[in-house]
């Protein structure tokens, strides 16, 4: 069995890179089970199916992390019930029980695949090799759901754009506050339940990272996906402003 | 309908000046209700945030016609104005002016710092409908109305006086010198690039203007009995001015009055800027924290330049490049402005209305 050793890493190191495998793991757990509880929202059988495929690409990804963070023996601990990542479960399927597809591919496809994208990116970025690789492959197929339902958001908003934007300005606050408080620089609601010992936060700088860098992306790229979709930036600008930092 | 208009007349497209302006908007568009965002917390979001329109802006005509525009913010960070984040600031203006042409705004004028794009003629304004100002022509304009306005109150003789010009070689500081050249007793010119400024300065020799230049500041202010200051740096120093020298600060930011060494003993104004006397509102309203002027309606030439055109469906590129601002373009767009109640605004400084 290949290993992270000591000599290549440090140990600072290696429970950080335990940690980062230990979100993104529980991350697409979240996104599989999401994919599968949207597959109940949806009457028509091919849209159907599609919820089905994309659970089935989220369990992918999940086992690809897997696999690797196996490989290398990091310490991995996943939590679907931790307090963060339970929330947004909850939230998600508090909609997916009134079959509101709509709301689910907000949170699944634009939400949660925003923060994916733009972290997987920075983590790639900074771990390079084949992690790199894993993360980078599976950000650029998270950013094809998110286009994805760009276009499925674009053409509901104008549909009805005062009806679309209430909607999902409630979405927006419902979820968007669980990731900014999870994303704060120190956790606002305590222990995320998934880190192995202390908030990874404080280390990610042992693998160059910066956790106010990566939301800041984050947070970016969620603001493009909102202009991408057709919400005004006055909306935009006051739905990123109320959040909590 | 709550969704972006498909069209509108103007937008302009802006950054904020320092970080105390920019947390009183944030927590003003956090409302009350939520808990204020200290500085730190707001610096460490605020400049991720890509281009976009934060407010409407409708602006009356006396003739009683509108213009319907937005502002663009480009949240650039006021402590990164430096020649060494350039990349990331144009990078900036350039997804404002993609924000700007995606929201079909017809004539978009670049306030501050983002009208080096138009000023450097960057080749990125690919052909569309849109067309792009500097706003350099009415602020200009507005500078030297003011001026001519100021002297006349205080009695000053401007064939006796010797103006000096502190960012000469910029385009609106080549505008103003190009103005006053042969109206003063001499034209003192000072810039930071020495091979430009002294090019300007012979050209103006040439045809028998009497004029100093230097790079150095305090080699030229003793002598100046009226200073218009149009640089944007942030390290200038007015030390040794003239007893009662009238000083018109159209700098950006407008930080002048902290460097005087004896501020009681100057006369000066925050120049360059309008006011609309039949007003304007802005949507949502973040007027409270937004605004910061003593007088109502007032704004910077710049903004107003692209208010004006809209007024009168005149949706052009006005003012582009460098040195290309002429003392009839200025009389053009200070007349028409007039023609919509935009006047020279109210003299002002930090301490409040003269």
């Amino acid at each position: 069995m290949e290993t992270l050793q000591p000599a290549s890493i440090t140990i600072e190191e290696f429970n950080v890179i335990s940690d980062i495998f230990s979100q993104a793991i529980t991350g697409e757990l979240i996104g599989m089970s999401n994919f599968a509880s949207l597959v109940e929202t949806i009457d028509d059988p091919h849209e159907k199916m599609e919820a089905v495929e994309h659970a089935n690409s989220e369990r992918s990804h999940a086992e690809g992390f897997m696999a690797y963070a196996k490989k290398k023996n990091l310490k991995i601990n996943i939590n679907l019930h931790s307090p963060y990542w339970g929330n947004v479960r909850k939230q998600f399927l508090s909609y997916a029980i009134k079959k509101d597809f709509i709301a689910c591919l907000i949170i699944q496809e634009v939400i949660l695949e925003s923060f994916a994208v733009s972290m997987y990116t920075d983590v790639a970025n900074a771990l390079g090799g084949e992690a790199g690789r894993l993360f980078h492959n599976i950000a650029d197929e998270e950013k094809e759901h998110l286009e994805h339902s760009s276009d499925i958001l674009r053409a509901e908003l104008n549909k009805d754009p005062k009806a679309f934007i209430k909607k999902f300005e409630e979405i927006h606050f419902n979820c968007m506050t669980i990731l900014a408080e999870f994303t704060a620089t120190t956790d606002l609601r305590g222990h995320c339940g998934v880190c192995n010992g202390d908030c990874m936060k404080g280390a990610l700088h042992h693998i160059g990272l910066d956790v106010t860098v990566m939301r800041g992306n984050a947070l970016a790229l969620y603001a493009s996906a909102l202009d991408n979709i057709g919400i005004p930036g006055e909306k935009s600008i006051i739905w990123i402003a109320r959040l909590p930092a | 309908m709550d969704c972006q208009a498909p069209s509108l007349d103007f937008a302009i497209i802006g950054h904020q000046e320092n970080w105390q302006h920019i947390t009183a908007l944030i927590n003003d568009i956090r409302t009350p209700r939520l808990e204020k965002l200290p500085v730190e917390k707001i610096k460490s979001i605020f400049s991720f945030i890509p281009p976009r329109d934060v407010f409407k802006i409708n602006a009356k005509s006396k003739t009683g016609a509108e213009a319907n525009g937005v502002y663009i913010e480009t949240f650039i960070d006021p402590d990164m104005l430096d020649a060494q984040y350039i990349r990331t600031n144009i990078s900036k203006v350039m997804n404002a002016v993609a924000f700007a042409k995606k929201l079909g705004a017809k004539v978009v004028t670049m306030g501050g710092f983002t009208s080096i794009l138009l000023e450097g003629n960057f080749d990125s304004f690919s052909p569309g409908p849109s067309k792009f100002t500097t706003g350099n022509t009415l602020t200009a304009a507005f500078i030297v109305k003011g001026v001519e306005k100021a002297i006349t109150q205080y009695g000053i003789n401007l064939q006796e006086s010797n103006i000096l010009i502190v960012g000469a070689t910029g385009d609106i500081g080549m505008a103003c010198t190009n103005y006053f050249k042969g109206k003063t007793k001499k034209m003192l010119l000072c810039a930071r690039n020495k091979n430009r400024l002294q090019k300007f300065a012979l050209e103006l020799i040439k045809d028998n203007i009497l004029v100093n230049y230097s790079i150095v500041l305090d080699e030229l202010i003793p002598e100046a009995d009226i200073i218009i200051c149009v640089a944007s740096s942030t390290n200038i120093q007015m030390a040794n001015c003239k007893k009662n020298v009238l000083i018109c600060d159209a700098g950006y930011p407008k930080n002048l009055e902290t460097t005087i060494d004896n501020p009681a003993a100057v006369h000066l104004f925050h120049g360059g800027m309008g006011q609309v006397l039949n007003g304007y509102s802005i949507n949502p309203d973040y007027s409270k924290s937004m605004y910061h002027y003593e007088a109502p309606y007032i704004s910077h030439g710049c903004a107003l330049e692209a208010i004006v055109l809209a007024l009168e469906n005149k949706f052009e590129t006005y003012s582009t490049g460098r040195g290309n601002i002429t003392n009839d373009k200025m009389e053009e767009i200070y007349d028409l402005s007039l023609k919509h109640g935009i006047t020279v605004a109210p003299f002002y400084n930090t301490k409040g209305l003269w």
